[in-house]
């Protein structure tokens, strides 16, 4: 008898074990949300900078190493500085982070970097600190000019350029050289073998675009449309999946021809023959911004960090390693002389001309409930 | 006095299996009904994603049936690659924990164990990753695939639901193993002897001794594989592609993607409601006896 109510014990504990385990995998929601502390802005303190610092940032969008940025930087001023890459997506970092910061927290983070469309989302909710231009110095005597205002951030209230790019296509130029579209990334010839992002603003701008519509005049069934042609192409086995940073990893393994991807992710991707292309019926341009979350502790040494990373010479070695586009002046004149082929290169440097026409990252048109419309809608394709 | 002093050891003693449960009662009320509560609390509000008023609380009942709303094929899906990795798992796992605990030398079961268990000392996500790699379209092991023809000259195996029911069923193999060693290991080999004494086959002695006896190790098994590997989304996200998601990779993109935490948790609540369900009549098929009962035919 006594064994007999063991095992049933044991049955019964194993199940709510496996039960958690479960639960644990499709992870909650929970906690409160919403308001934020909107209305009332804090000022990010600044200061001499020291203790330690947590950093944000995306996958390979700084020169790593002992001779690193990060580590002169630490050298120079005595801070030691946590580096995370650990913003892989817009959205899933700020679901991720959303719980903490309308609790006034920012998960110990003192500074991280998102899109500028984000670093508007977040300031809207109340979410950022606002920057005291005096504590930037170094920032504002080296930003480039048309990096100075920012329709989003006019005044440059909450948000510094850390780097941007453009989205295009990465093809491996020894399987389907000939792709040089976004339409060709529908040809059936691939199917299977491409892959798009799983950031809407992204993807849909740029299918839009290959559909001949203009992306500031995109209406919401525009959009939806947009998203239904995805879908079908999902449905057919077209798109082999939807991936974040995770498409430099299959464009390295050789799993696929052609993808939406980054123009700098080239330090991510182990493949001679991956060449990133403006495509010919469309082009999409972003920039990322260092902000500062509401709650973030040591905001003097994320203040001096991003004065330290507007140092022209500081921006150059950046630049040389993750092939991004700078916003910090001075940095070609020294590339032209250390890496003239950086220097030189159209997606790292390109001209007004080409990034004027390009859409960038926009939000879809209409109310919060049309974007969570279009958001939804866009889910149920990438996530089958 | 005297009499005093029994009765609060009395009390004392019958406090005592009290006091060994709090730790487990304690930690299910802190990590499982907390969270639940807040889950249910948040599966009933309703607003709109990334406005500054947040959701509200108003028992919105219709993120329930909106949760399920054009979800019915990842559900199935969910099940299919469960169901189909938990009876591989038992296929592979009942044989070799079979050789394991009766058939090898007993010098050898500790190294045999060890071997099972050694590839999970390295962490869940990197395994799945390295057969990311593993798997690849130009690997040598899709090649050999390719050449023996098991798939075709242009297929591939990574993003493929094969892929995920493999990897589901590789990264819970050991929880499938070890109940099942557990239970045959405690069989009382003289049992068989006797069944075969008493003229039973080889194949008889097993299907009415051996396997009854075990049957506890292997419900406990069937269960350790089934529901974890029914909320998993690892696996999906890194061995499938566009087609083959599942629920839990459906639940991180409405709370992670789409930002709608109400639908988010009403689709968990959801899929561990449909889990329970699954399970009780599991458990019911089975039968509570060969749950709990075959205890007592081994002594």
């Amino acid at each position: 008898m006594k064994s007999k109510s063991g095992m049933a014990t044991i049955a019964a504990a194993t199940a709510a074990l496996a039960l958690i385990l479960g639960l644990a995998a499709c992870g909650g929601g929970g906690g409160s949300v919403g308001g934020g502390n909107a209305g009332e802005v804090t000022v990010a303190k600044g200061g001499t900078p020291s203790g330690s610092v947590l950093i944000s940032n995306w996958p390979g969008y700084i020169d790593p190493g002992a001779n690193g940025s990060v580590a002169n930087f630490d050298k120079e001023t005595g801070v030691k500085t946590d580096y995370k890459e650990d913003v892989n997506d817009n959205v899933v970092f700020f679901n991720k982070l959303k719980p903490q910061l309308d609790q006034g927290s920012s998960g110990g983070r003192s500074l991280f970097v998102v899109t500028d469309w984000m670093a508007k989302r977040m300031w809207d909710l109340g979410y950022l600190e606002q920057l005291n231009h005096d504590d930037l110095p170094t920032v504002f005597q080296n930003i480039l000019p048309q990096f100075e205002k920012s329709t989003i951030d006019p005044d440059r209230k909450f948000m510094i350029p850390w780097q941007g790019g453009q989205t295009g296509i990465w093809v491996d130029t020894s399987k389907a050289p000939e792709i040089d579209s976004v339409s060709d990334l529908f040809d059936p010839k691939y199917k299977g073998k491409v892959e798009m992002l799983t950031e809407m603003r992204d993807t849909v701008p740029l299918v839009l675009q290959s559909e001949g519509i203009n992306v500031a005049d995109a209406t919401k069934d525009d959009w939806l449309a947009a998203i239904d042609k995805l879908r079908e192409a999902r449905d057919s086995g077209q798109i082999r999946r939807f991936t974040g940073n995770e498409y430099t990893e299959d464009m390295t393994s050789g799993n696929i021809v052609a993808a939406l991807g980054w123009s700098g992710d080239g330090s991510l991707i182990g493949n001679e023959n991956a060449e990133w292309r403006r495509p010919t019926d469309g082009c999409d341009t972003f920039f990322d911004q260092m902000v500062i979350p509401v709650g973030a502790p040591n905001t003097p040494a994320a203040l001096a960090f991003m004065n330290y990373a507007y140092r022209p010479e500081v921006a150059a070695n950046i630049t040389d390693y993750v092939q991004y586009v700078t916003p910090v002046n001075g940095v070609r004149p020294i590339l032209q002389k250390e890496d003239p082929k950086v220097a030189n290169d159209p997606k790292i440097f390109p001209t007004e001309q080409e990034i004027a026409p390009c859409s960038e990252d926009p939000d879809p048109p209409g109310s919060p409930q049309d974007v969570a419309d279009v958001e939804a809608a866009f889910e149920e394709v990438v996530s089958g | 006095m005297r009499k005093r002093q029994r009765s609060a050891t009395g009390l004392g003693r019958r406090l005592i299996p009290y006091g060994l449960l709090a730790p487990g009662t304690i930690w299910l009320i802190v990590f499982f009904v907390v969270p639940m509560y807040f889950m249910a609390e948040m599966s009933l509000r309703s607003g709109v994603p990334n406005t500054p008023e947040g959701f509200t609380f108003n028992w919105a009942f219709s993120n329930y049936s909106d949760a399920l709303a054009g979800r019915g094929e990842q559900i199935v899906r969910t099940f299919y690659y469960a169901g189909t990795a938990t009876i591989l798992a038992l296929l592979i796992a009942y044989p070799l924990a079979y050789t394991i605990a009766l058939k090898v030398n007993p010098r050898w079961r500790l190294p045999l164990l060890f071997a099972v268990i050694a590839p999970f000392f390295t962490t869940y996500l990197i395994r799945t990753v390295a057969w990311e790699t593993i798997l690849a379209d130009d690997s040598p092991i899709v090649d050999l695939l390719k050449s023996l023809q098991i798939i075709p000259d242009d297929g591939r195996v990574l993003a493929t639901s094969g892929a995920v029911i493999a990897g589901l069923t590789y990264n819970f193999l050991p929880f499938m193993i070890l109940p099942i060693y557990a239970s045959l290991e405690r069989i009382d080999t003289s049992l068989i002897e006797a069944a075969k004494d008493l003229y039973a086959s080889a194949r008889h002695a097993f299907l009415r001794v051996t396997l009854p006896l075990t049957m506890p190790g292997v419900i406990a098994g069937v269960l350790l594989t089934f529901i974890p590997a029914s909320g998993d989304y690892v696996n999906a996200a890194f061995l499938g592609g566009a087609n083959n998601t599942m629920i839990g990779n459906k639940i991180q993109s409405t709370y992670l993607q789409q930002s709608d935490y109400p639908k988010a948790a009403a689709l968990s609540f959801l899929m561990m409601a449909a889990v329970l369900a699954v399970v009780f009549i599991y458990i019911r098929l089975a039968g509570t006896e060969a749950f709990v009962g075959s205890e007592e035919e081994v002594r």
